[in-house]
């Protein structure tokens, strides 16, 4: 997918917030930053989204071994070349590090120490009991901290409440992509666009989820349709052109990209402003039972989360459903069980392709093949 | 009756095959050079031109690498499914099928019932595990490749090849030069590790024997021997191991057609 117009627009977009003096947070494309507390700052949280390419992932390789994730290595590259559609890069002021996963870590440190990004940490846990939850809130606390030292004052109940009750509008509405009948190329857009700019884009995306409604876009019938798990499609990849050359169509986003971010919402009943409004963010880190990673149990959620989406699929639309679980190369929590979900989804009678890559060219021919061959493999 | 006509094109060779009635009935190879569109269209001519058939008469269906480089097809296929039609043309009840090409190795487990694809695996970019990685190695012991299998076979000794990658493996071979093993028990080695990791890869998917051995790389009898040894049992080699691609695909496009 060519994003650059998506990528000048944003440029335009965010040298307008800086000269609003509103400083940027970038982090990592991944959950559990708390952005509402960013938000509630007053300033610009940036999700680094971007898909990599060979010279992003070459020019990773000064300061990343290259067995490490080829999302992280381009995000290396994103700040040590900051090719043309990025040079909004260049007005980031702090860097989150984060523990993700080890990765994440890695690349959030490098970024900060040799691209002189001054950081603030945000660490999560990776069970959900008790002790983890109390731990999550400190967390969140000394995140806060961290934000109202940079600001030089304090930040309100009131401000994270609004931020809370701001972002969960926003998500309300991206829910409303899954419905959406158009291809998935058109949806994947949506959210990227929606993910990068943050609920600024709240009014531009009703209208366009309303035009989508008023003049649905039926996909050919003779496309595949398709389920699409395991990582992130980003912003410049072109994964689903590839998906839908090869007659398939991505029908829902289960990854963090997608379902797994916007799903994340707080009910309208626990949300009270008497309240301490951290613990709305500890509920919704509570709550998260999609995410790829600090969700105990994740892969056997992710079975019967993939299990009943499929069936429902079936009934509801008489149509057969196919999963891609995408590995992003050396993405090892996804790699890892990549045979394990594919072994409980096969023993489901869900056909499931585990599609490894990089993002080098050379192996676009290979990619298509292995996803053309999926596709015939559902006739 | 309408003929069919499959095309592979593969990354070293283009392998094209005219089918009637489910026979085949005539067939060509060539290398594939950079120039695949040119390639295919000569051997498309050349194919009609000995048979006395017009384009119109035939359906082409095109496969393999370069399956998208040909313009005048009629439809494609991926060798994937190609190759699992195409060997059940000479074993009708195959299970699995190996297939090690010039660039890359798949393995394929077919569905008893239904003659269809219901797994597969193919190895990744890198040329560990397929026909380049034969010859590169045959090249560095200045052994012709067609007579490359037949000397590892003479070895009852194989060397150690630890390295998967192709660039580590030719050092690798140079020190075991070096350290005074003979060519014999390298070439060995170098088939027992393609056969080590091809086994591998398939395993994964649950191949089974009724295991077909098809692709250029089957040609070579060393690798059939050690891919014996890592499965534990006896794989099949089609009489045109080259050809299944291409017969796949006409038998495809005759299977589309007939109804
Ligand atoms: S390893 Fe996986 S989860 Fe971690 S940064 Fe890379 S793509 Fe993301």
């Amino acid at each position: 997918m060519d994003d650059s117009n998506l990528l000048s627009d944003f440029t335009f977009f965010l040298k307008e917030k800086k000269q609003e003096g509103i400083k940027i947070i970038a982090y990592l494309a991944h959950d559990n930053i708390p952005e509402e507390l960013i938000d509630a700052a007053g300033f610009f949280p940036l999700r680094l989204i971007f898909g990599g390419s060979d010279e992003l992932m070459d020019a990773s390789h000064d300061y990343l071994p290259p067995s490490t994730c080829a999302f992280a290595q381009s995000c290396i590259g994103l700040f040590s070349i900051k090719p043309n559609y990025y040079k909004f890069l260049e007005l980031v002021d702090y860097i989150i590090v984060s523990n993700h996963c080890v990765s994440d870590i890695c690349v959030s440190e490098i970024i900060s120490k040799y691209f002189n990004i001054p950081r603030l940490n945000f660490y999560v846990s990776y069970t959900k009991n008790e002790n983890s939850l109390k731990y999550f809130k400190l967390e969140l606390q000394d995140f806060r901290n961290q934000l109202e030292a940079t600001l030089g004052k304090k930040i309100s109940d009131e401000d994270i409440h609004n931020s809370i009750l701001k972002f969960n509008n926003f998500k309300k509405k991206l829910l409303e992509i899954n419905e959406l009948e158009t291809t998935g190329s058109e949806k994947l857009k949506l959210i990227h666009k929606s993910m990068l700019f943050g609920p600024d884009f709240l009014h531009d995306l009703e209208n366009l989820i309303q035009k989508f409604k008023d003049t649905p876009q039926p996909v050919s019938t003779t496309s595949k349709d398709v389920l699409l798990t395991g990582c992130s499609i980003f912003i410049n990849d072109n994964l689903i052109d590839l998906i839908e050359e090869g007659g398939g169509n991505i029908v829902f986003f289960d990854t963090w990209i997608g379902n797994h971010y916007y799903s994340q919402i707080i009910e309208d009943n626990h949300i009270d402003i008497e309240k301490d409004p951290l613990d709305l963010l500890v509920l919704k880190f509570k709550n998260n039972i999609y995410s790829d990673h600090s969700v105990p149990d994740f892969l056997k959620q992710k079975v019967s989360f993939i299990q009943k989406y499929s069936e429902n699929y079936k009934k509801n639309k008489g149509r057969k459903l196919g999963v891609i679980n995408h590995i992003i190369k050396f993405c090892d929590h996804i790699s890892l069980m990549s045979s394990f979900l594919k072994d409980s989804l096969q023993e489901k009678g869900i056909q499931v392709l585990n599609l490894e890559r990089d993002y080098s060219r050379a192996n676009r021919g290979q990619l298509s093949t292995r996803i053309e061959a999926y596709l015939e493999m559902m006739k | 009756m309408k003929t069919f006509i499959g095309i592979d094109i593969g990354s070293l060779a283009t392998k094209i095959v005219l089918l009637s009635d489910g026979k085949m009935l005539d067939h060509r190879t060539e290398r594939s050079t950079y120039d695949f569109k040119r390639i295919g269209h000569n051997l498309f001519d050349d194919l009609l031109e000995k048979n006395n058939l017009n384009k119109d008469d035939v359906f082409l269906m095109s496969t393999g690498y370069g399956r998208n480089t040909i313009d005048i097809a009629d439809d494609r296929v991926t060798e994937i499914t190609a190759h699992a039609k195409g060997t059940q043309y000479f074993f009708p009840d195959v299970h699995s099928v190996i297939d090690i090409g010039g660039q890359d190795s798949k393995a394929i487990v077919i569905s008893k019932k239904t003659g269809n694809v219901v797994d597969f695996q193919m190895n990744d970019k890198c040329a560990a595990g397929t026909g380049r990685f034969l010859e590169v190695m045959a090249h560095a012991l200045e052994v012709p490749i067609d007579q490359f299998g037949a000397l590892a076979l003479r070895s009852n000794k194989s060397a150690s090849i630890s390295s998967t990658c192709t660039v580590f493996a030719e050092s690798e071979v140079i020190s075991l030069f070096a350290r005074g093993a003979s060519k014999e028990e390298i070439a060995s080695g170098i088939h027992r590790s393609i056969a080590r990791r091809v086994a591998g890869m398939s395993k994964r998917i649950g191949v089974g024997p009724k295991l077909v051995f098809c692709g250029g790389v089957a040609l070579n009898p060393a690798v059939k021997k050690y891919l014996e040894d890592e499965l534990g049992y006896e794989v099949e080699i089609p009489e045109f191991p080259q050809l299944t691609g291409a017969i796949g695909a006409a038998l495809i496009a005759e299977a589309n057609n007939s109804h």
